[in-house]
């Protein structure tokens, strides 16, 4: 009958399984499997995209696994969890047994495991000295250690390099496991989120990503933000982003420094990095230009995400970003991208009593093409707020400059005066026009280009169903410099385990154990010597390094004799 | 596959004992005199010129003062104990060291090739002198990588000996041309200088590189030359991506965004490419032990058996570069980790590109361990060695391409 296992032998074989080697392979692959998933999947993302992307089925079963923030859910903190439990157990199952044979070192060895060697040679020689022999064996094993004992008769010289090996096994296993450690500690007693703190205000919460949700916390000191800045390659793209802060620790100002990408900021345990910026709410001057006829513009004030409000009209804006660089590509689909700079734009949501909500991009400048034509004033225009259903819309007068305002509606006075049926009605009316603005016989600089962009203004503005037009007058710009802040009061436990990996590394696969046995038999015409050797990494160096030996220790004594 | 006993005198003087052992030195500190120079010097490290600080007055006197310590250490050291002047610490590294050296001269002399400053624009830079030398190295690497083929058919004819020749000739271009690049890269503007390890071009180049220097490494110690074919044949593979990348313009010298400007993207991206070249070797050794068992099976009567390294040698093989790249790896991916910690706020965020780096490390971490625990030898861990290497390549293209993440400056625009 079967021996029943007891419950705490069953423990004793479960602890040694869990830290087989087989199941160690079996949790690297799970755990790099696992992790495949979280790089497929965006993760960290609004739960509405994910909706739309997967439809409620797999959105569900997706979420409710975790899959959306998946690194730190249950069942990954279990696969790592359960490589930490089986570190252990190798580690406490073999440590102490590599600690032993490091300490011991048999010089004598047993006929029977001889056999077992796979690097072995025997041969006989005659008229030689055995003290000799050692003698040659030593000099040619320079930093070799080495340890003689004589058993039976037997002589035993036995040479050990790199006995040490083991350390690295032991450094590196232990080593995850203190890098493993950090990280709990990071994530248990640390913390990481973002702040944005406008030009010249301070701020002193940060707010993170908690699963689905939003969490919020107070540090114990605010960040003043004195004024943030772009620096810029002579090609156009970002060279700097910089922001200039103030640490204020109980009301009392105690650090001002630069932060750049790369140089962060160390205060009392947290580090500030800059990683992004936006508007702080700069200040907007709307030009308004009334589209009643009455040649009227006047000026709104307002500020990048607040609301200004006609009385009159009920017409309503409100402001949602400002940029004063707007590059795009300029090229048709096909063609070499060719990016320009548009200059300042605003984007703002215009609303009002029977209108359709719309999302505008409006520019301060006319469009200049690539020819120095100007191509009147224009902006972009999203009927449904996204940004992806932008059409550009060209207003066909240059806004800037109030003449050709003025030029537009004496046309349309003097177009509702003339007879439609004659076939020069546009220019006569024209004309007449020209001449109520310049004065007779006068006319602007390319005459040509304003009188296209009045006669496409006709068919332009008129079909626009807003009271007002509002196009971008003046601007003062005021960023936002976005904030990250962390601690992590494991990240130095992280560095001492990473520390430990590399050189235990290093030690375990540079830095093989050697062994090499001479082992002299006196027999009655001479000696039968034997060399053994052993080692348990980089098998190719040393089956050269004990051919060498072989042929050297031969060569030597067979001269002599 | 024996050891090279009988070796040229020359190669004796200049790579074993007290030369060895001295230049060894003094190349370290010169290194490590730079490194004080960039970390402690007065005007510290200048991220726009970091290159003509090594190469100026301040920086020779740094570089030579560490140098002239190395070796008055190294003269000490072995004095004291003669034994230092065997070290195979000295013995291996110190031609790697060399060669580095002949490709600095190699790339000062090109720069003699530069195109006057007023023919050299931002827009177009195709006069420059770089990409004729890479154009060069694609060539030769493709050249070599067909010789190497065609040693497997003719093993006695000069047929070999050239396509070593030529794969040790593609290295020091590929080198050389990188470096006349960093130069390059200050000549639009000295703002817009930087390491030429900042695009998927650059890195290609010297990915090529660092994977034909390893394995002619080992070939060098093994005479494992059959397996230049397969490992010649990857480079080549790679040659052609290369070529692509620059006939889209991606081969042009760009600014550097401003989470790039640091000077761990000059530690940390060349170490990555340490690993990623081994384990493409290892990779070739893999396929070599493959089609060495295929034709085993077949009969073994194939003459290329000859010239093969056994089953035994090449799984050594494999396992030998897997040893080099995989504390390259390690070291590479702790170093990002620092380097994230510095620049995002945190050293580990499972960004696609970090995990993806976690998924190879995990990939090779296990080989060894199924390497260690017996069964697993031969064909499973040839073909482990293989995969490895394809997720290798994922983890260096795909995630660039297909995923996005905060590595998105390897992006392909």
């Amino acid at each position: 009958m079967p021996r029943m296992q007891t419950f705490p032998d069953l423990l004793k074989s479960l602890w040694q399984r869990i830290g087989s080697m087989s199941l160690a392979i079996i949790l690297l692959v799970v755990l790099a499997i696992a992790s495949v998933i979280g790089t497929v999947l965006l993760q960290n993302q609004n739960q509405a995209d994910y909706l739309q992307q997967f439809g409620p089925l797999w959105y569900w079963v997706f979420r409710s696994l975790g899959l959306f923030d998946m690194y730190q859910t249950w069942w990954f903190m279990s696969i790592l969890g359960f490589l930490m439990v089986s570190l252990t157990s190798c580690l406490w199952r073999n440590v102490p047994k590599m600690l032993k044979d490091m300490r011991t070192r048999k010089a004598a060895v047993a006929e029977k495991s001889l056999k077992h060697f796979k690097y072995l040679h025997d041969w006989q020689m005659q008229d030689v000295d055995a003290d000799q022999l050692q003698q040659s064996f030593r000099q040619r094993l320079q930093g070799w250690e080495f340890r003689q004992v004589e058993q039976d008769g037997v002589q035993y010289l036995r040479a050990d390099k790199g006995r040490w090996n083991k350390w690295g096994y032991i450094l590196v296993h232990s080593a995850i496991l203190v890098v493993l450690v950090g990280g709990w500690i990071g994530s248990e007693y640390g913390f990481r989120g973002n702040m944005a703190v406008p030009e010249g205000s301070s701020e002193h919460e940060i707010s993170f990503l908690q699963g689905t949700e939003t969490g919020h916390l107070s540090m114990p000191f605010e960040v003043r933000c004195n004024s943030f800045s772009i620096d810029f390659f002579p090609t156009g793209a970002p060279k700097e982003f910089l922001s200039n802060l103030t640490i204020i620790d109980h009301g009392k100002e105690v650090l001002t420094s630069d932060i750049i990408v790369n140089e962060p900021l160390y205060y009392k345990g947290v580090r500030i990095y800059q990683s992004s910026f936006g508007d702080g709410g700069s200040d907007i001057t709307f030009k308004m230009f009334h589209m009643d006829g009455s040649e009227t513009i006047t000026t709104a004030k307002t500020k990048v995400y607040q609301s200004w409000k006609d009385e009159k009209t009920g017409l309503s804006i409100k402001v949602t970003d400002f940029k004063p660089y707007n590059v795009e590509n300029m090229a048709n689909p096909g063609e070499v991208i060719d990016f320009q700079d548009l200059g300042p734009a605003v984007v703002y949501e215009l609303r009002g009593p029977d209108l359709k909500p719309v999302k505008i991009k409006a520019f301060m400048n006319p469009f200049i093409d690539p020819k120095g034509k100007n191509q009147g004033s224009f902006m972009m225009v999203s009927l449904t707020g996204d940004k992806a259903d932008y059409k550009p819309v060209s207003l066909g007068l240059d806004l800037t400059n109030p003449v050709e305002w003025k030029l537009f509606h004496a046309f349309m006075r003097q177009l509702a005066i003339v007879d439609k049926a004659s076939k020069d009605a546009n220019l006569t009316a024209f004309k007449t026009a020209m001449k109520e603005v310049f004065g007779a016989g006068k006319r602007p600089e390319r005459m040509q280009d304003v009188a296209m962009r009045t006669l496409q203004a006709v068919n332009m503005l008129s079909a626009l169903p807003w009271p007002m037009l509002p196009m971008l007058g003046d601007f003062e710009q005021h960023y936002y410099t976005g904030l990250q802040l962390a601690m992590d009061p494991g990240m130095n436990v992280v560095w001492f385990g990473s520390a430990m990996l590399v050189i235990g590394l290093c030690i375990m696969l540079y830095m093989p154990h050697r062994k090499l046995w001479l082992i002299i038999h006196p027999e009655s015409k001479g000696l039968h010597i034997t060399l053994a050797g052993m080692t348990n990494r980089n098998h190719l160096i040393f089956d050269q390094v004990f051919n060498d030996m072989f042929t050297q220790l031969d060569q030597d004594f067979r001269q002599n004799t | 596959m024996t050891a090279t006993i009988a070796e040229p005198e020359l190669s004796t003087l200049l790579y074993q004992g007290r030369w060895a052992w001295l230049r060894f030195n003094a190349y370290i500190g010169a290194m490590l005199g730079i490194a004080g120079m960039a970390m402690f010097g007065v005007g510290a490290y200048e991220e726009n010129a970091f290159l003509y600080q090594i190469l100026s007055m301040k920086g020779v006197m740094w570089g030579g003062t560490g140098a002239l310590a190395g070796c008055g250490l190294a003269v000490v050291a072995s004095t004291m104990k003669p034994v230092l002047l065997d070290a195979k610490m000295a013995r291996n590294i110190t031609p790697w060291l060399d060669g580095f050296v002949l490709m600095v001269i190699l790339a000062a002399i090109w720069a003699l090739f530069e195109p006057a400053q007023s023919q050299i624009t931002y827009e177009d830079q195709s006069n420059l002198f770089a990409g004729r030398i890479i154009m060069a190295m694609n060539v030769i690497f493709i050249f070599s990588a067909v010789s190497y083929i065609a040693y497997l058919f003719a093993p006695e004819s000069f047929i070999g000996r050239l396509a070593t020749w030529t794969a040790y000739t593609g290295v020091f271009l590929g080198g050389s041309a990188l470096l006349l690049r960093w130069h390059e890269s200050y000549l639009f503007d000295m703002e817009i200088g930087h390491a030429p390890v900042s695009n998927l071009y650059e890195v290609f180049i010297l990915l090529f590189c660092i994977t034909a220097a390893v394995y002619l490494a080992l070939e060098k110690r093994y005479e494992a030359k059959a397996m230049g074919a397969f490992v010649l044949s990857l480079v080549s593979a790679g040659v052609f991506f290369g070529i692509w990348l620059d006939s889209v313009g991606q081969s042009d010298i760009k600014p550097l965004v401003p989470a790039l400007q640091s000077y761990w993207m000059k530690i940390h991206v060349p170490m990555n490419f340490v690993g990623y070249g081994s384990f493409a070797v290892a990779c070739g050794a893999g396929m070599a032990y493959l089609v060495r068992h295929r034709l085993e099976a077949a009969g073994g009567t194939s003459k290329m058996l000859a010239i093969f390294p056994s089953l035994d040698q090449l799984d050594q093989l494999a396992y030998k570069a897997v040893a080099i790249g995989f504390p390259a790896f390690t070291l590479a991916t702790i170093l990002g980790a620092a380097w994230a910690a510095e620049a995002w706020g945190g050293y580990w965020s499972w960004d696609p590109k970090e995990t993806w780096a976690l998924i190879v490390w995990l990939i090779y971490g296990a080989y060894l361990h199924a390497r260690v625990s017996h069964g697993w030898h031969g064909k499973a861990l040839a073909w482990w060695a293989v995969a490895g290497f394809l997720i290798t390549v994922f983890c260096f293209l795909g995630v660039n391409m297909y995923l996005s993440g905060l590595h998105s400056y390897g992006r392909l625009s």
